[in-house]
């Protein structure tokens, strides 16, 4: 008998960007759930992944569980290879020693721009305000192959970013370089909590590759704001596995404040 | 070779001191002799942070952040205020909510519904220039020179509501950002150690400690312990900061508190959760009254506030030591 896993929407979207790090790189880790997808892929996938932080942890291996809002906290710089300073994290990235980036996001465009500053309104008077860039715009920027983390919401992904905080694509092809950032970075992966997303190589516009077991590619872009282009073949991604979802629940996020979520379930 | 032409610039106020202006400073205000400059949190902001004053501080509202000195620019009810928030949580809704600051160059605006707000509603001022772009004007304010390039910000909003520029690189031709120099006024550290001449010990990662104290008219420094000279002799590998950029020393054992402060004591979650939890004008003003305004300085405020009991159980829970020494 096929077996069916419940799980949360957070859970889903946390499990599969844990898999899609790759062991033996670097990785330039953003605030938040990026935090957890790497402490995710630490514990189960990539032991010789080696995470960059802004703060200027190199190579930290952090303690479970997860202090949620901490930054920079003796847990996640712990076993550091280096300690160190802002201006020398953002020096790794700049010279292109990051492999990847990862970061959350409030809105994602079509181009992979990424918003994490306002919703609504104008910039001097906005309807709600957010954080900002943090050190994303650097991560955005400088990683070759930025990965965005974000809840599959369909206002969250917009024709046009609210304000553009962290580049992708721009405006189409060859609009990065014009503009002066590194050749040859650009957002990579667009993982949600239902669906994986690639860019498309000439476009540069942001492509459905696969969905979550059970969900149909229509019903995953049914909702979103602006409609993506589909793969020829829509692959389908497992649910969290038991592992995973071990992990997630006992070992990183006892106190389930990051985990939980939309309640979803899927044939194992 | 052409000059290089400005290709795009923001336009908005921004803080800026011309290289030689903040040199004559140093020679003349920035006194070298080894002097003891232990003062309580209420002699340095009396002193040294004035109405108007632009302040950066390292490193986070959870981690090492120099919260006492915080509270105390509260308690002396500073009016106008500048910011560079980087890593900010809740020293930005605070200094707001207060009515101290009035203007965040943003960094990382701070977390909750309450800065939002306050931003939306007009009652501060934001200016976006990112992390990586804040730590770079403060390391070209540390280096002496008015302007440093970088490969980011290009392409992106922040370019409009910062003063960055973008100039056609001389040496490749190619667009290149640049973001000037910030001196601030003020640079608060909160460290593990420092002597009574104001060299200080960070253990463990930092923003930009270092640049921060380089650029900075005047620096505080809010320290765990206070400890020997000798101390940084023996291992002068470990110095953070040397005595002469120092203007203050004040000796605030607990003065991350309710941020951590690596291994030597952990955060207070429950206390941090009120902090998050602040919406309203109401509920900002019942914390700041409780937390601040109703006691005379940091020692009373452990004391009545936090409590022996408390704090003693915030050290038995930092039990992460490796390389904190």
């Amino acid at each position: 008998m096929p077996r069916t896993i419940e799980f949360t929407d957070t859970e889903f979207m946390i499990a599969q960007g844990a898999r899609l790090i790759e062991d033996g790189k670097t990785i330039f880790v953003g605030w938040g759930i990026p935090q957890v997808v790497a402490m995710l892929a630490q514990k189960l996938y990539v032991p010789n992944v080696t995470q960059l932080f802004e703060f200027g942890a190199i190579g930290p291996q952090s303690v479970l569980p997860f202090v949620r809002g901490t930054m920079g906290g003796p847990q996640n710089t712990y076993r550091s290879l280096q300690w160190l300073n802002m201006n020398w994290a953002f020096s790794y990235s700049a010279t292109g020693y990051m492999d990847y980036g990862m970061l959350g996001a409030l809105q994602v465009d079509p181009y992979g721009n990424i918003n994490s500053t306002h919703l609504g309104g104008t910039f001097a008077s906005p309807t709600r305000r957010f954080a900002g860039s943090g050190g994303g715009n650097q991560v955005a920027s400088h990683c070759w192959k930025t990965i965005i983390v974000i809840k599959h919401e369909g206002r969250r992904f917009v024709p046009k970013v609210d304000f553009l905080t962290s580049p992708g694509y721009l405006d189409g092809p060859g609009a990065r370089e014009k503009a002066g950032l590194p050749r040859g970075t650009g957002p990579h992966r667009v993982v949600t909590s239902k669906a994986l997303f690639g860019f498309e190589e000439t476009s540069r516009k942001m492509i459905l590759l696969s969905v979550l077991r059970g969900l149909s590619a229509e019903e995953v872009v049914r909702d979103m704001a602006f409609r993506p282009l589909l793969a020829p073949e829509i692959g389908e991604i497992p649910p969290p596995t038991d592992d995973e979802l071990r992990v997630l629940r006992e070992e990183i996020d006892p106190a389930r404040f990051i985990i939980r979520g939309e309640k979803m379930s899927a044939t194992a | 070779m052409t000059i290089e032409r400005i290709r795009t610039e923001g336009e908005v106020e921004y803080r800026f001191t011309h290289p030689d202006d903040f040199r004559e400073h140093v020679r003349d205000r920035k006194g070298r002799s080894p002097v003891p400059k232990l003062v309580t949190a209420k002699e340095a902001v009396a002193a040294f942070v004035s109405d108007g004053d632009y302040i950066v501080y390292d490193f986070s509202s959870l981690t090492r952040g120099p919260q006492s000195l915080i509270r105390e620019v509260i308690r002396q009810r500073r009016k106008e205020l500048w910011i560079g928030a980087e890593f900010t949580l809740h020293e930005s809704p605070l200094l707001v909510g207060a009515g101290c600051a009035t203007r965040i160059d943003v960094g990382f605006l701070g977390y909750g519904n309450y800065i939002g707000q306050a931003v939306c509603d007009g009652r501060v001022k934001a200016y976006e220039w990112t992390n990586g772009g804040l730590a770079l004007r403060i390391l070209a304010g540390a280096r002496g020179v008015p302007f440093l390039p970088t490969r980011d910000l290009l392409g992106s909003d922040n370019m409009k509501v910062s003063a960055a520029k973008t100039i056609t690189d001389p040496f490749t031709g190619d667009p290149v950002c640049l973001v000037p120099a910030l001196n601030p006024d003020v640079a608060f550290l909160h460290v593990h150690q420092a002597d009574e001449f104001g060299n200080a010990r960070i253990f463990g990662t930092n923003l930009f400690a270092l640049e921060a104290a380089l650029a900075s008219f005047r620096v505080i420094v809010s320290a765990e312990e206070i400890v020997e000279t000798d101390e940084f002799r023996k291992d002068p590998m470990r110095t953070t900061v040397p005595y002469f950029l120092v203007d203050a020393v004040v000796h605030a054992p607990f003065g991350a508190y309710p941020g951590a402060m690596p291994a030597r004591y952990e955060i207070d979650l429950e206390h941090v959760d009120r902090l998050n939890a602040i919406r309203t004008d109401e509920q900002m003003g019942k914390y700041l009254e409780e937390n601040i305004h109703s006691v005379a300085d940091h020692d009373e405020f452990l004391d009545r506030r936090v409590g022996a009991k408390r704090m003693r159980e915030l050290r038995r829970r930092a039990t992460i030591v490796e390389g904190y020494r």
